[in-house]
């Protein structure tokens, strides 16, 4: 099977176009983001505190917003999180001025108070508390008798007991009722009946919490800012050692068109910039260049095969020739990643979707940005060398045609 | 001819059985060490551990904590002033009043009577790491950089000693406890779930120091300093107390206390759980013989006044010294059986040196890491199905070869990952999916290389070895322009970005591998042998 055979399409001639298309693309993204009034931060870069909980029946966004207001720690908001029907509710709390205060405890102390009366009677949670704590509970009662044998040997089996009743939690989502202590793998009858009696089944568990200081989030932006801008400028070197500087010039202007295009959709859609958006820019950066390195490869072995055509025309056959690669390669990535922003679940899914923008802007500037820059650099040069001919001529001679037999 | 090509298939084949071995080795490695694990790991947990999972997707605790370098300062500063102090009435030196006027600096007054020369001479023998000017009657003190330096640099790493020294009681398999940067500890706990009892134990306990009290309790600051004037007296602090005040039920007390601390968490040799003799639980503690004897004239000069028992700044009671204590003492206070037994033991793991501040603190609730791994291991699963179906449709039998080229691929980058063991995060997935793009890319470069060579008229023989050497540069050239900018990422990036960066390196060179030097050999098995290939599926 083959799709493209013998193309022969113009795309330089097209160029002007595409790069009034990309600069209104980039001016949207530049005015999204500022009526956004900046980029929305994650709290990777903006510091402050994220929890997501899972709640056992419907969670009513405003009625946790009224129990945690009156903890004055600068809630930022309460929404659901990803399908409805996961019961997910994601809490945002302001950076804190001073380090040190502990909001997720004092978040997750206030719900529990307010939500689940049980666990104020000193009863455990089994929604709530780690396996450490149910297994010290359970050795402490000691439900299987295992305390008459060596110590280590009651620790060990409470241990994994805990474990287990924690494990099948994370099966369920979380407990909702008694009898789904049955389905503890390794827990025996009267650990079973022991949970039943002494615990209760809160209403929310814990699935994620971060919290990042403002000292973090400074370090994280610069570090991350400095590791990105780095890259890019070794990969501009390298490529302007290995083809030409206006190459790399090409190549990089096609890479910072992709990434500033891509983070304005971003914005448009509303989505945070996390640390997983740059590592997604990253792999997209790394898309992006190697599609252009493939054009540009084959535009300086034609250069080398067929020296008397123009540059222009060289460069509209290349692109050509790569076509077919282009899109198979492009469209094969695309599926992948596709798959992970439908299937992938909430984490990856900003992430995924960074990277589904990223190919379909990436695989367009490779094409449409970073050859014709090459050739408008090209055309610029040559015009300014034959405005400056003359006087070089009286002045310093052959230098120019020096330079432009080189490749 | 064949003679070559059993020698590429004999490579790859090593290359193909290490990868497995490295990687199954890790997974019964890191199964034997996980104390919680089963008795008997079955290949199934093996094959399963074979890779260290990031906490993002196994689930677990991220902090980020920083030593507060200005407590070890303190304390520094505290010995030298009371060292000063002693020498200063051992010899008869003259000198004034010793104040502390920061953390790290303090001020001696001198006079007529002061011997200079013997207070020079005191400072180079005694006083080593300290610098001082001479301010008309004063002499101002201060830590000198190289000591500033290396008492920070002291503090941060006996902080590491002392968490690491905890967490192993905890018995959490393969925990990360490093130092980052000049006063930070990165502390990585998989699978726990308990951040609050993590924190707790790390931290809580952290900084004791024993104080006098100069007057308090009291409900406010003003009531606190009446009997100064109103003014907060030299070489002294306010602190707050952990206790409510009985007689105004105020929901905070005050204590005044002298600035130097009489011994701290540093002189601590012991400590036990205990009770009060109200049957209160408590903390017994023994001190070091050095701590020991300064506690000792310590409290023999100040019988009948109060001692402030300070932890994290805060007083968690005041007892009168009734008698000289040397080298134990009890430390009463409001404690629940549980609290005292947690104080107790971090006290004697190590107490730290200066105080911990929580930067940045990450929880990934075992739940949501679950949560994670499946869809994104059936996402990932999925995409690379359509891959190779894709292919196959579009590039028929030479579709297999890029498959076979490409599972190698995953496989030798599970390996390497697994033997050095690096760990899989998110981010790392990502470079995961780049690899895999680019890797399926070569095979596309070269298979569209081969289809432009077949149309030109080439030979099918001629057309694959063109194929392949013309691709070759390009696929060299994506490859190093990759690697050259993840190498930044990698000096340069922070934890998830260097994840990112290694998975990536690690798969562009399985990739240059496997994309030219295995699909080829794959190539010259099906058509080396042959004479004449009257056609090439492609």
């Amino acid at each position: 099977m083959e799709l493209f055979k013998d193309t022969n399409i113009d795309f330089l001639g097209v160029k002007w176009i595409c790069i009034a298309g990309s600069c209104i693309l980039i001016l949207i993204g530049v005015v999204s983001i500022m009526a956004h009034g900046g980029l929305r931060l994650g709290i990777d870069f903006s510091g402050g505190t994220q929890i997501v909980l899972k709640f056992n029946s419907h969670p009513e966004p405003g009625k946790i917003e009224k129990i945690l207001k009156p903890l004055n720690i600068g809630l930022e908001g309460v929404q659901r999180y990803d399908e409805p029907s996961k019961d997910e509710v994601l809490i945002r709390v302001k950076q804190q001025a001073r380090e040190g205060r502990d909001i997720t405890q004092e978040v997750f102390n206030a719900l529990s108070r307010a939500l689940n009366p049980g666990a104020a009677a000193g009863r455990i949670d089994v929604n709530v508390q780690g396996r450490d704590t149910l297994a010290a509970a359970l050795q402490n009662a000691d439900p299987d008798n295992v305390a008459g044998q060596p110590g280590e040997a009651s620790a060990a089996h409470y241990r994994a007991v805990g474990e287990a009743i924690v494990a099948h939690r994370s099966e369920l989502g979380l407990y909702r009722s008694p009898a789904e202590f049955a389905g503890i793998a390794g827990a025996s009858r009267a650990v079973q009946a022991w949970l039943g009696q002494n615990t209760v089944i809160g209403p929310f568990t814990l699935f994620s919490s971060a919290n990042v200081g403002p000292q973090v989030g400074h370090d994280l932006r610069t570090k991350a800012m400095w590791a990105i801008v780095l890259s890019t400028l070794a990969m501009l070197a390298y490529i302007a050692f290995r083809f030409d500087f206006k190459f790399g010039v090409g190549a990089i202007v096609a890479i910072m068109h992709d990434t500033v295009i891509t983070i304005g959709i971003l914005s448009m859609l509303n989505r945070e910039f996390t640390l997983v958006v740059v590592a997604a820019l990253l792999t997209l950066v790394g898309y992006s260049m190697n599609d252009t390195v493939v054009v540009y490869d084959r535009i300086r072995e034609n250069m080398r095969r067929s020296r008397r055509d123009p540059l222009s025309k060289l460069i509209n056959d290349s692109i050509n020739q790569t076509l077919s690669r282009t899109v198979i390669s492009s469209g094969l990535t695309f599926l992948v990643v596709l798959a992970l922003f439908l299937l992938g679940g909430e984490v990856l899914n900003t992430f995924a979707l960074t990277l589904v923008i990223g190919i379909i802007v990436g695989t367009y500037s490779s094409i449409y940005v970073a050859a014709p820059i090459v050739v408008i650099w090209n055309e610029w040069q040559d015009k300014r060398r034959l405005a400056a001919a003359p006087a070089r001529a009286a002045g310093k001679g052959a230098s120019g045609s020096k330079k432009s037999g080189k490749r | 001819m064949s003679q070559r090509v059993w020698g590429r298939v004999a490579l790859i084949l090593v290359v193909l059985v290490a990868s497995v071995a490295a990687y199954v080795a890790s997974g019964v490695r890191r199964v034997k060490q996980d104390v919680t694990g089963a008795t008997t790991p079955s290949l199934r947990d093996d094959l399963r551990n074979g890779i260290k999972l990031g906490l993002d997707l196994k689930g677990g605790i991220h902090l980020v904590l920083q030593v507060q370098t200005a407590d070890a300062y303190k304390v520094e500063a505290d010995d030298a002033s009371s060292r000063l102090n002693e020498e200063n009435k051992a010899q008869n030196l003259g000198l004034g009043a010793v104040n502390r006027t920061g953390p790290d600096s303090f001020t001696v007054s001198v006079n007529e009577n002061t011997d200079l020369d013997k207070l020079a001479d005191l400072v180079k023998r005694n006083l080593s790491g300290w610098q001082y000017t001479r301010q008309g009657t004063e002499w101002v003190f201060s830590l000198a950089v190289p000591a500033r330096k290396s008492i920070a640099d002291e503090a941060v790493q006996q902080a590491v000693e002392t968490i690491r020294n905890r967490i192993d009681q905890f018995g959490v398999s393969e925990p990360v406890i490093a130092r980052e940067g000049n006063d930070r500890i990165v502390v990585q706990l998989p699978g726990v779930d308990d951040p609050k009892r993590v924190k707790d134990i790390i931290k809580s306990t952290a900084f004791l120091e024993l104080k006098l009290v100069l007057a308090g309790p009291s409900s406010d600051r003003a009531t606190l300093l009446q009997s100064y004037g109103g003014q907060l007296p030299p070489d002294s602090e306010v602190v707050e107390g952990n206790e409510v005040d009985q007689d105004t039920s105020s929901a905070k007390v005050y204590y005044l206390l002298q600035k130097t601390a009489a011994v701290t968490g540093r002189d601590m040799k012991n400590a036990r759980p205990s009770t009060d003799q109200y049957n209160r639980p408590a903390v017994s503690f023994s001190l070091k013989a050095e701590g020991a004897d300064k506690f000792g004239r310590f409290t023999s000069a100040n019988i009948d006044k109060r001692l402030a028992i300070v932890l994290d700044n805060k007083v968690q009671s005041a007892p009168r010294i009734n008698d000289k204590i040397s080298d134990s003492g009890i430390i009463t206070g409001s404690f629940t059986p549980d609290r005292a037994n947690d104080l107790a033991l971090t006290l004697r793991s190590g107490a730290l040196p200066a105080g911990l501040v929580y930067l940045e603190e990450r929880t990934v609730g075992p739940s949501l890491g679950l949560d994670s791994i499946h869809k994104g291991l059936l996402a990932a699963l999925l995409g690379a199905l359509l891959v190779f179906l894709t292919m196959v449709v579009y590039y028929r039998r030479s579709g297999f070869n890029a498959v076979l080229a490409l599972i190698l691929n995953a496989i030798i980058l599970l390996g390497v990952l697994a033997q050095f063991g690096a760990t899989l995060t998110l981010p790392g997935i990502a470079g995961f999916i780049l690899t895999i793009g680019m890797a399926v890319d070569s095979n596309v470069l070269i298979f569209e290389r081969i289809r432009e060579e077949l149309r030109e008229g080439k030979t099918p023989k001629t057309a694959i070895e063109n194929g392949f050497s013309k691709a070759f540069a390009t696929i060299v050239d994506t490859h190093v322009t990759t690697v050259v900018s993840a190498l930044f990422l990698f000096q340069f990036g922070t934890g998830p970005v260097k994840g990112f960066a290694v998975t990536l390196i690690v798969g562009l060179a399985a990739s240059m591998f496997t994309a030219v030097y295995v699909s080829k050999t794959i190539f010259m098995l099906e058509y080396g042998f042959r004479e004449r290939i009257e056609h090439v599926s492609i």
